[in-house]
């Protein structure tokens, strides 16, 4: 008797492991289907992979547009968010992140994903002013006091200042700051390239700590104290700010740069998960009137001339602001400076 | 003939464990392979058991050739050398093991593991667990597991070699009783002459994968026929143990 | 007779190594070997202190910094508890897998004798000398879009990479070894005569295993699965490259953790660590219950 009920537990627990195996199997089914289950449903479900510094401006702006297209639609819809090194999102999009829409820090990585195949040409022209919906630019964020007395991009390189900055492999924030340098050093220089590599060889000899991405250099800055100067989006120094009121304060360098962070549908995503429709008014309505003063709200500067003086209080409408086109184009900029073996390359390896 | 072994070979990695193995046993007999150790004498049992398999040459129990059945199926008992109690099963259950296997009836496992019990003297022991026993008990507890299944031949592979030497005497005259009480053809492997030479009708000696000589004990000692086993066996102390 | 009979049995059994160590220090009660013990201890608790006991403070003290409510808010925040849920879909899953897989692979290796078997024995190891971040990479170059299998993924519609299905395949991979590396010493020390025994009896396979191996390994399982689960829920490295950071969906609690730490979001990021914190002293309990038993 003692003997048998014995062999039942044993044998039974034998069952339970091979149960617990199957139920393994039968969970990770069920991962599957519930990423599939979006497409029967009358609500719609889509995926925005963003940069870094977006994370707290895209809460907002999913609730402002969630209403807005329940009320237009009847549909309820929920956005998921994904953030990170604006060219590290951009090659998890093309490694099979599947993004219905991508808000990156800067066209070239939403080329890196056209010329993947996964976007149509001509995304630029899609939406209004390029495709971008809010700039932003980049100045420096500096310890209450300024008792380094960093004023502009001359002040960087020198031997007692310790600059953040993200790497401008992964980061677009780091590939902006660079062009912005760049860009004041040109000009002191009367455009002598090799004195203005030499100029930013030194600059990115006195960086501390190159983080992957825009926050996380904003934390090595903010959170661990790490640094003298952040060089940082606009609207992530204002963040800062907004987090430890009485603890920096910005500097707005003599030339920056006009930052335009731009935005695209995903089309061959959009298109499988059928969300095409919801995906294009996704991005459409960042030019609405609402969805542009919350922009502002979040420190990005409104595409919208009129929303913008709205926040000039807000923002140093009057900096001196090169822009890509400067450069000839995201294209020609990357493959000059960021590309393998390029003048980033080239100064950050020596 | 019960058991048969006919011009067996087994080698391990190149080592002679048997070299042209001839012998038999006769039904009822109690057989002791002998041999110093690395004589081959654990291989012959192991595959007499079917936990080896001959690279040739041919193995019959009870006029069947056995050499491609499992183990299980050529009705044999097997004493192991640590007795391998399931040391996670009471005395009792280890006995019944191989009776639920064969899917017996509760009551007929019963019956039986009461009656082997008895016979091992250990009626009051059966809850307990391996290792709550002596190495004598345990022995009795192998033996008794072994013999619940009713088999037709008992193979022990060095049964007192984990006992103290105090009480192995006792137990070899214990269990050569309990083997003629019960009637079963044994075959049990040693190194001890002594013991080969008290307990078993047959001696067969093993050397180097080889069969020395195969007798009585009387015949061993009174006419060893190679130089090996004159020299391996104290036969001055045999005959003079014969004798009295 | 009957003493020496047990303690035969229990050296079997897994580790005395404590007994002999006082049995040789205990006779020389030389000052020496007084100072050294002492000095000994004041060393290993100052870098306990320093490297475990200090961090945790810290992390409860920040978890509570804004009170009981925002700690609460904080833990049933709606992507705090899909991040647990993933967590342990995740562990649950890689801890059935690497069971049922540590079972077989150290049977296989303890019991049997074949070509090629050293080698198996160390793949199984990969896990345990690879980093994590390379064992993430390595899926996405196999399941991810430009992967090798990308294609033949992609034409059947099975997402991997940046879902679900690519979490579980990552916890796997970094707790592969944990179940086979407890059972084979076990097994091995065990031998094959109890098995052989009872095959001679007519068993089965399953039978044997049920009945003779499983009850010698069950505590070594019971250990390694512990292990597993502990490993399988701090997993950030590997889990970190293949989740996408899709919030609510594919983020784990620790990576959750980073999330929220990102955001400026201190207390809530320690908060959402003393979840992590309390799972884990759970499963120290359960592992010296286990080492408790197992004795």
């Amino acid at each position: 008797m003692v003997l048998k009920t014995m062999k039942k537990i044993k044998e039974n627990v034998c069952l339970s492991l091979l149960s617990i195996s199957l139920l393994g199997g039968i969970l990770t089914g069920c991962g599957n289907s519930s990423e599939s289950a979006g497409k029967e449903n009358a609500a719609v479900e889509l995926l925005n992979v963003s940069y870094d510094p977006t994370r707290e401006l895209y809460v907002s702006y999913n609730e402002l547009f969630c209403k807005y297209w329940n009320e237009k639609t009847g549909q309820d819809v929920t956005v998921t968010q994904s953030h990170g090194g604006s060219g590290s999102q951009a090659r998890s999009v093309i490694e099979g992140n599947e993004a219905d829409v991508v808000t990156l820090a800067l066209a070239h990585d939403i080329t890196a994903i056209e010329e993947a195949g996964l976007i149509e040409g001509g995304w630029e022209d899609e939406f209004e002013k390029d495709s971008s919906p809010y700039t932003s630019t980049i100045v420096f964020l500096v310890r209450k006091g300024n008792e380094k007395n960093i004023l502009d991009w001359n002040d960087l390189i020198r031997d007692d200042v310790a600059v953040i900055t993200p790497n401008p492999k992964t980061s677009g924030a780091a590939c902006w700051s660079f062009l912005a340098a760049w860009a004041y050093q040109q000009e002191q220089d009367g455009q002598d390239e090799p004195a203005t590599q030499e100029f930013m060889k030194k600059l990115y000899q006195n960086v501390l700590v190159l983080d992957s991405g825009a926050r996380g250099s904003t934390n090595t800055f903010v959170e661990n104290k790490q640094g003298d100067v952040l060089l940082a989006w606009e609207n992530e120094a204002y963040l800062s700010m907004q987090e430890y009121p009485d603890e920096y304060e910005i500097v707005a360098p003599s030339i920056s740069i006009l930052a335009q962070p731009s935005v695209a549908i995903v089309d061959s995503n959009a298109k499988s998960h059928d969300t095409q429709e919801a995906a294009a008014a996704y991005l459409e309505y960042l030019y609405s009137d609402d969805a542009q003063r919350l922009a502002g709200q979040n420190f990005y500067r409104p595409s919208n001339e009129t929303i913008l003086k709205e926040f000039s209080d807000q923002f140093d409408l009057g900096m001196n602001l090169v822009t890509i086109e400067d450069f000839g184009g995201w294209n020609e900029a990357y493959k000059k400076f960021f590309d393998d073996g390029a003048i980033f390359d080239q100064i950050y390896e020596n | 003939m019960y058991l048969e072994m006919k011009h067996i070979y087994k080698t391990f990695d190149g080592f002679h464990a048997s070299n042209d193995v001839n012998f038999s046993v006769e039904k009822g007999d109690l057989a002791a392979l002998l041999g110093p150790s690395g004589s081959g004498k654990t291989t012959i049992l192991r595959m007499i058991a079917g936990l080896d398999t001959p690279d040739s040459g041919d193995i019959i129990i009870n006029n069947v050739k056995v050499n491609s059945l499992p183990g299980s199926k050529r009705g044999i008992g097997f004493v192991f050398q640590n007795y391998a109690l399931f040391r996670y099963m009471t005395v009792a259950g280890n006995i019944a093991f191989g009776l639920e296997v064969q899917k017996k009836s509760k009551a007929e496992i019963k019956e039986r593991v009461e009656e082997l019990l008895e016979l091992i003297s250990m009626q009051d022991l059966g809850k307990r667990y391996p290792h709550q026993l002596s190495g004598g008990q345990r022995q009795r507890v192998a033996f008794a597991r072994a013999l619940a299944p009713n088999p037709l031949l008992l193979l022990l592979d060095e049964p007192f070699a984990a006992i103290d030497a105090k009480v192995r005497r006792e137990l070899r005259t214990w269990l050569k009783e309990m083997i003629a009480r019960v009637g079963i053809t044994s075959i049990f492997v040693t190194h001890d002459q002594e013991e080969a030479m008290e307990v078993a009708d047959t001696i067969i000696v093993t050397n180097q994968g080889r069969v020395e000589q195969i007798g009585t004990p009387e015949e061993i000692c009174l006419h060893p026929q190679t130089d090996f086993v004159a020299d391996f066996i104290d036969t001055k102390r045999y005959q003079a143990m014969l004798l009295q | 007779m009957k003493k020496e009979a047990t303690q035969e049995y229990e050296q079997d059994l897994v580790g005395d190594g404590i007994n002999s160590i006082q049995k040789v220090i205990d006779p020389h009660k030389t000052e020496a070997a007084h100072a050294t013990k002492y000095v000994l201890i004041s060393v290993c608790a100052f870098f306990l202190f320093v490297m475990l006991v200090l961090p945790l403070i810290v992390v409860v003290i920040n978890a509570l910094r804004d009170g009981w409510a925002a700690y609460t808010e904080a833990v049933f925040d709606e992507y705090t508890v899909k991040a647990l849920q993933l967590t342990l879909l995740a562990t649950v899953s890689a801890v059935a897998v690497n069971t049922v897989f540590g079972v077989f692979a150290s049977y296989l290796l303890s019991k049997f004798y074949f070509r090629g078997r050293q080698l198996l024995s160390a793949l199984i190891d990969i896990p345990f000398s690879i980093s994590p971040v390379i064992a993430g990479l390595i899926f996405i170059l196999t399941f991810g879009n430009v992967g090798w299998m990308g294609d033949f993924l992609k034409a059947h519609n099975i997402k991997i990479v940046f879902a679900v299905p690519g979490i579980i395949l990552a916890t796997i991979f970094v707790t592969f070894p944990f179940v086979f590396r407890e059972l084979l010493p076990v097994l091995n020390a065990q031998g094959k005569d109890e098995e052989e025994a009872a095959a001679l009896m007519g068993a089965k396979g399953f039978t044997i295993f049920c009945r003779i191996t499983f009850p010698h390994i069950k505590w070594a399982l019971l250990y390694g699965i512990v292990l597993c689960t502990a490993r399988a829920m701090g997993e950030f490295g590997a889990v970190s490259v293949l989740s996408g950071h899709l919030r609510g969906k594919t983020n784990t609690l620790p990576l959750h953790v980073e999330i929220l730490y990102n955001e400026f979001n201190t207390t809530a990021a320690f908060a959402v660590s003393s979840i992590l914190v309390i799972l884990a002293i759970l499963i120290l309990i359960a592992r010296n219950l286990i080492e408790w038993k197992r004795k």
